[in-house]
């Protein structure tokens, strides 16, 4: 609304401009006297916090952040030396996760139960393990030859059952030694 | 300190078709541990014979009757521990195992059935057994006709775990 008259800034209608101002810092000192006088506490015991919460979309907030950039600003390094790993671990009750571990199938259906049950049998496992791989180098020796005499590329026989190999080669799987509802390693 | 097989040997193999050697060694141990215990217990026969009637029991005399236990006895060798386990001693010395075709549990049934069929793959000048080396999954006639297949159930990995710790840390490739 102001005109420019030389280098002066000239308000149309003064009169007006200083009601505005007057106004404006009344209204200022009113809202502070209202605040001053208002007792958040008793307003913040009356309000349904659930309630305000359950009408929040968190997933709309948690959409808007990025997550990543977060993260990378984090110093986890710095996080880490402040963690007392010891107090950690000594709150940790070993005995209950262990109670909830099913040794039996781990040693039954892992090649653990193998290693420790063979590994204290001596002489005896050294000579069946190297007999036994003498066997599959004697059969890996006639298969080679029988696929050259057929002409048959060894990439096209299977491995061996279905549920026991997976397609590919070299895939691990569980061991078969007491039962056979594992995978081939 | 026995030598270890090249590691490459150690490969996995669990779950694999089984090759022929392994399986013949197998069987030949199998020939040996069921000719052993029958005649330890022939011998039981005749010791308890002689203890009980004085007359001495001679398997020349009783050619016929021994046949018979002897047939009836490889059956229950076979077919009863292929039913519990999939495995006879010489398959569990070798680390073979018998299971279903598709790899399951072998049922009862099978292991008798494939004890059944085992003497037909002996007949024709054991041809029945070259479906080992040229059958697509190392399959004998009698694997055929029961449905069964013939896999490594030794844990290679195991051993070969067992070979390194054996070595210790001074030694790591030797042997």
């Amino acid at each position: 609304m102001a005109r420019r008259l030389g280098q002066f800034e000239v308000s149309p209608n003064p009169i007006n401009d200083r009601f505005e101002r007057m106004a404006q810092s009344i209204a200022e000192r009113v809202a502070r006297l209202v605040i001053d006088s208002i007792d958040l506490n008793a307003i913040m015991e009356r309000v349904d916090v659930d309630r305000l919460v359950s009408r929040v979309n968190a997933d709309a907030i948690v959409d808007r952040v990025d997550v990543e950039k977060i993260v990378e600003r984090v110093d986890v390094e710095k996080i880490l030396e402040r963690v007392d790993v010891n107090a950690l671990v000594e709150r940790v009750d070993i005995r209950r996760i262990v109670d909830q571990l099913d040794i039996e199938s781990l040693v039954a259906q892992t090649e653990l139960g193998s290693i420790i049950a063979r590994s204290t049998s001596g002489v005896a496992a050294e000579v069946l393990d190297v007999i036994r791989a003498q066997g599959v180098g004697l059969d890996d020796f006639f298969a080679r030859w029988t696929n050259r005499i057929l002409r048959r590329p060894p990439n096209s026989l299977p491995l061996g059952p279905p549920s026991l190999v997976s397609p590919a080669p070299l895939a691990s799987a569980t061991p078969l030694d007491g039962s056979t509802a594992g995978r081939g390693q | 300190m026995i030598a270890a097989p090249p590691p490459a040997l150690y490969e996995g193999r669990q779950g694999h078709y089984a090759g022929a050697v392994s399986r013949l060694a197998a069987f030949a141990a199998d020939v040996g541990a069921s000719w052993g215990l029958y005649t330890l217990g022939l011998g039981a026969v005749s010791l308890t014979v002689a203890l009980a009637t004085g007359r001495t029991f001679s398997v020349n005399r009783n050619q016929i009757p021994t046949l018979i236990v002897l047939i009836v006895w490889e059956f229950v060798y076979f077919a009863y521990q292929w039913a519990l386990n999939g495995k006879t001693i010489g398959m569990a010395v070798m680390g073979i195992q018998v299971v279903n075709a598709d790899g399951a549990r072998l049922t009862a049934r099978q292991a008798v059935v494939r004890t059944l069929a085992f003497p037909l793959s002996l007949a024709a000048v054991g041809l029945g057994f070259l479906g080992i080396l040229v059958q697509r999954e190392r399959r004998a006639f009698h694997d055929l006709v029961a449905g069964t297949a013939v896999i490594y159930s030794w844990d290679a990995r195991a051993a070969r775990l067992r070979w390194l710790a054996r070595q210790g840390p001074e030694t790591p490739g030797g042997g």
